[in-house]
């Protein structure tokens, strides 16, 4: 507290920094929840509804993103142009084909507060498809924020060792040929 | 007529040959193919006493692993025998492949030895583990020539059913009776957890 300068701390408490999130293999919802975190102030200390403290976020590789369970068919995204017959329902699936960014746009978007303030956070929000960000983006980035799940391993991606180490759970009997 | 005992001879010798050789290897071994050695056996070139052109295979046993004992040898099925009861999931692909296939179907009952539970627990973590693509050298073959679309990938994970039987839930219902949409599977719902959090399986 005493070694920096007053207004260093000043500058550390409020300025608005940026963070990075990669998307690839996560659930969007798990995504969203921590970007809504940010981009409202609320893992601040200082957090305020009406004092903006939002900080800006980066959520990339969008394309790659994991849904658990059979929810790229099932789960479906609705909205009504305004005129008759314009009622229109699109599964993740479709949509996501469409626009890479759509579905994690409406996942934050539905966990932000339902005030003004939102379409401010969202322009707040950066998304991008893939891993290749602008450079303006890439100089601001303060943290990489660590991945909600762990992505599991491939077979392939196992080493020759690690799958010796691992014992043989059954032993085929004699006459038993495998195809 | 001398040349065609000859091949036969030699056919019958390799067939005894790999014989020996599957019942001393573990089943991770390709097999030997059993007519190269016909094929490549010259039948004009036969002479007695002087074989030309022939390649003789030997049947070897190589064990890659010594056989452990498991901690409870006296149970009737191989997961109960090394404590794996309500431990394993879709992504120990390592205890996985040891009960497929190379083609990625699962091994029968009365071979491997599983009782009927921990058998239809294990081929649903596989089909969950197929469809994430944990397994990607265990695929049926494709017909040859055949040149697949390339599909838009969307990676998924703990998927129940297959993909194209699934048809979108267009009304999710009220608050009191939302139509849910499954994750995971009911028969892994004894699974051990170290977290508090319980196991959701209809989001």
């Amino acid at each position: 507290m005493s070694s920096f300068t007053k207004s260093a701390q000043q500058w550390a408490t409020f300025a608005r920094s940026w963070y990075l999130i990669d998307a690839r293999m996560q659930p969007p919802g798990k995504i969203a929840t921590m970007c809504s975190v940010r981009l409202q102030g609320k893992h601040k200390p200082i957090y305020h509804a009406t004092s903006d403290c939002g900080d800006h976020v980066v959520v990339m590789n969008t394309r790659h993103i994991a849904f658990s369970g059979n929810k790229w068919e099932q789960k479906v995204y609705s909205s009504h142009t305004g005129y008759p017959g314009g009622f229109k329902q699109v599964t993740a699936a479709q949509l996501h084909q469409k626009d890479p960014k759509a579905i994690v746009k409406l996942a934050i978007y539905g966990m932000l507060p339902r005030n003004l303030l939102r379409r401010t956070m969202m322009q707040r929000l950066h998304l991008f498809p893939d891993d290749d960000l602008p450079e303006d983006i890439l100089c601001n980035l303060a943290e990489e924020l660590p991945q909600p799940r762990k992505i599991p391993r491939k077979l392939s991606e196992y080493t020759q060792e690690e799958r010796d180490a691992f014992p043989m759970i059954w032993v085929p009997p004699e006459d038993f040929r495998m195809k | 007529k001398m040349a065609t005992y000859q091949i036969r001879r030699s056919v019958l010798a390799m067939q005894h040959l790999t014989r020996c050789f599957n019942q001393n290897v573990f089943r991770r071994i390709t097999e030997v193919p059993l007519f190269s050695a016909a094929e490549k056996i010259q039948s004009r070139g036969f002479r007695q006493g002087e074989r030309t052109n022939t390649s003789a295979v030997e049947g070897i046993s190589v064990g890659t692993q010594e056989y452990v004992q498991p901690p409870n040898p006296e149970k009737p099925c191989p997961i109960c025998r090394w404590n794996l009861k309500h431990k394993y999931s879709y992504e120990d692909v390592l205890l996985l492949s040891q009960f497929i296939r190379s083609d990625g179907g699962m091994l029968p009952r009365r071979v491997t030895g599983l009782c009927a539970e921990e058998h239809y627990k294990i081929s649903a973590c596989v089909k969950m583990a197929q469809r994430t693509g944990l397994l990607p050298d265990h695929k049926p073959k494709l017909p040859e020539g055949h040149v697949p679309k390339s599909k838009p990938v969307l990676n998924r994970y703990l998927t129940r059913w297959s993909i194209d039987s699934v048809k979108p839930i267009l009304k999710k219902g009220l608050k009191w009776c939302k139509v849910p949409m499954p994750v995971g599977d009911p028969c892994l719902k004894n699974n051990i957890r170290y977290t508090l959090k319980p196991l959701y399986t209809k989001h």
